[in-house]
């Protein structure tokens, strides 16, 4: 199960909210400077059905809670920086089970592919580490292909 | 140092995958004995059924893990079951953490050691009768003779690591007892990556381990190779059936059918082996089939240090406390990496980041349980499998006062604060007092976030067809010739980790089978 364009670019946008750019010294990127679209695209290819439809479910609440949450007539990512954050923070602090979980699971998401890139983890001087990024980071010329019955 | 420095594992010759029978229309060939899956439990088989001199061949879903990568997403892509995303259903959906890649869960997991406890056995022997079976001391024996293949002993000072080091001197200094943890690994290089794979490969898997000696005995290994039922004849067991794919392109190759002489062994977890069963029509009339699914349930605590803790070095999981074990708790350091902290942290946005920046000052515990709860594993709505599983408000008790004392150990080893991780308390707490309103919290198992790694009891061992799915010998009372060895035919879970005590009874067994005559 995929996501069509417009819902892969919601999804960028909860996982660019979640780990933004520019916030810390140490950390100056964020996951806006990875390759976040094809880390998608690999999820979205190999993750089990029952977490797809889970996380599209999520996606579509999040994306039109500022009209309910914020009494704005917009999609989440038309809203500003300050506002998206307002509302997952609270998503996240809801009383309600299910409502909270959804950030945490943007947030799992995210952090799959920012925290396993190399060149985070280099910031981070955590070794040891990869010497190449994870196929889904790299280039589709610098791609092995995915062979069927290959080992790993 | 880097990943790619390392040596690659072992040759697998003796091992067939998917590429190697592509062409081939069906897939037939023919042994002693077949044993389902090769994880503790079934490689743990194949290698003592091998060297009894029985031609034995194994059969692995998962792929062979050839270059391990520090990355969790590539890990969970290639050796987790369904990337790490399987999860129970309750009030709170609960992670269920499987391997599935030869060598099975031991390959992604801390490789902690511990002999089944004394008192799990006595009471396995008063409700399910298994002294008819085996004796402790037998138990004993074959410990002994693990511990001398596996390698096992304490995680050593070179490579103990600061959130080890920390959590001993919590432990202490609260009062309990506590010990380095034994594993099964062989000159430890402190990578910490033991559950992406261990990338030195010091960690004595069962797939750098017993599936080698299995190999060298004679057995053989299809990987990529997925059992769907099993075929009787005459009313016994005698041929696995199912089709060879792709765990991760989900690419299908040919169906195959391997004929077994004298037994098949299933070792598939106590998730995939009632679901197995079931599909063969066998092991339901008690009704017990799939039932009474026990488990670890955990959860963790972050403490923010001054010092560097630096998580990224030392044994993944070296120092424990089973100080309040008859109390169902028992406490482990768990070196997480970067992308599990992460998600454990409570911040978004700018906050995670400044907490993702000091990730070298964070060091984690964890608490698991030995739950009351028993939940079921049903065929699932999209294929696979289902499972629901529900702490009792018992459990929950259990987990509050164990994330209470941990917070107390974070505290008295110098944390500066402690992210406790539950709904209800604050995100950071910079004293033990704060998380006094812990207690009065209602027992509710979604204010937490547990995973749960160690699963049992869903065709569990006894004396009658009526109350049991197995016999004290692990064959299915309806099926001769069908054998179930792995951690589902344990009665109840044991309140520690599993693994010996899975390899030890899968070894016992398959000795007492390879001692039967032929059929």
């Amino acid at each position: 199960m995929g996501l069509l364009p417009f819902e892969k670019r919601w999804l960028v946008s909860v996982i660019t909210c979640l780990i933004p750019s520019g916030a810390s010294e140490r950390l100056p990127e964020g996951a806006a400077d990875l390759p976040l679209e094809r880390f998608i695209d690999d999820l979205l290819a190999h993750a089990p059905l029952k977490f797809l439809l889970g996380l599209r479910a999520c996606l579509w609440v999040v994306s039109l809670a500022p009209c309910v949450v914020l009494g704005r007539l917009r999609l989440f990512h038309q809203l500003g920086d300050e506002e998206q954050l307002q509302l997952l923070t609270r998503f996240k602090d809801s009383d309600a089970y299910l409502v909270r979980e959804m950030p945490l699971l943007f947030k799992m998401v995210g952090c799959l592919a920012y925290g396993g890139h190399p060149r985070i983890q280099a910031r981070l001087a955590l070794e040891p580490r990869d010497e190449t990024p994870p196929d889904w980071a790299r280039t589709a010329s610098q791609r092995a292909p995915e062979t069927p019955g290959g080992d790993s | 140092m880097s990943v790619a420095d390392l040596d690659a594992p072992a040759s697998p010759a003796g091992m067939f995958g998917l590429r190697d029978v592509a062409e081939r229309a069906l897939v037939e060939d023919s042994a002693d004995v077949i044993v389902i899956g090769s994880g503790a439990a079934g490689a743990t088989s194949a290698r003592v059924l091998s060297a009894a001199g029985l031609e034995v061949i194994v059969l692995e879903e998962g792929s062979v893990l050839s270059a391990p990568r520090s990355d969790m997403y590539t890990s969970f892509k290639h050796h987790w079951r369904d990337m790490g995303l399987q999860a129970a259903e309750g009030r709170a959906f609960t992670p269920l953490l499987q391997g599935r890649v030869v060598g099975g869960t031991t390959v992604m997991n801390g490789a902690i050691i511990h002999r089944l406890p004394e008192p799990i056995y006595d009471g396995w022997a008063a409700e399910h009768a298994v002294n008819r079976s085996f004796s402790y001391a037998e138990l004993e024996r074959v410990f002994d003779a693990l511990d001398r293949e596996l390698m096992v002993g304490p995680a050593p000072d070179a490579v103990f690591g600061e959130n080890n080091r920390l959590m001993q001197l919590g432990v202490e200094r609260i009062g309990a007892t506590g010990n380095r943890i034994q594993r099964s690994v062989s000159g430890c290089r402190g990578s910490a990556h033991c559950n992406q794979g261990c990338p030195t490969r010091r960690k004595q898997s069962m797939d750098v381990s017993f599936i080698p000696r299995a190999l060298e005995a004679g057995a053989r290994l299809y990987y990529q190779c997925r059992a769907e039922r099993v075929r009787a004849k005459r009313s016994r067991a005698e041929a696995v059936e199912g089709r060879f794919v792709d765990p991760v392109t989900r690419a299908r190759g040919p169906r195959f059918r391997f004929h077994a002489r004298r037994a098949i062994v299933v070792c598939a977890s106590a998730i995939q082996t009632p679901g197995l069963l079931a599909a063969s029509g066998v092991g339901r009339r008690s009704r017990l089939l799939g039932e009474r699914l026990q488990a670890h349930p955990g959860t963790g605590v972050v403490g923010v240090f001054d010092a560097p803790v630096k998580m990224s070095f030392g044994a993944t999981q070296g120092y424990e406390s089973k100080h309040f074990w008859h109390e169902r708790m028992k406490f482990e350091a768990v070196g997480m990496p970067l992308e599990f902290a992460a998600a454990r942290l409570p911040g978004i946005g700018p906050a995670l980041m400044q907490e993702l920046a000091s990730f070298d000052h964070l060091a984690i515990w964890g608490v698991q349980i030995r739950a009351e709860a028993q939940g079921q594993v049903r065929r699932g709505l999209f294929g696979g499998t289902s499972v629901h599983y529900d702490l009792t408000d018992a459990d929950v008790e259990r987990l509050k006062l164990g994330v209470s004392r941990l917070i107390q150990m974070m505290f008295a080893a110098g944390a500066r604060e402690v992210l406790p991780g539950v709904h209800g308390l604050p995100e950071r707490i910079s004293s033990p007092d704060q998380a006094a309103p812990l207690a009065a919290l209602p027992s509710d198992p979604r204010r937490f976030h547990c995973i749960a790694a160690h699963l049992f009891g869903t065709a569990k061992l006894g004396l009658s067809p009526h109350s049991s799915v197995v016999d004290l010998q692990g064959q299915v009372h309806d099926s001769p010739g069908l054998y179930v060895m792995d951690s589902s035919i344990f009665p109840t879970n044991l309140g520690v980790n599993p693994q010996h005590s899975i390899s030890a009874l899968a070894w016992l067994l398959s000795e007492r089978l390879a001692e039967r005559k032929a059929p």
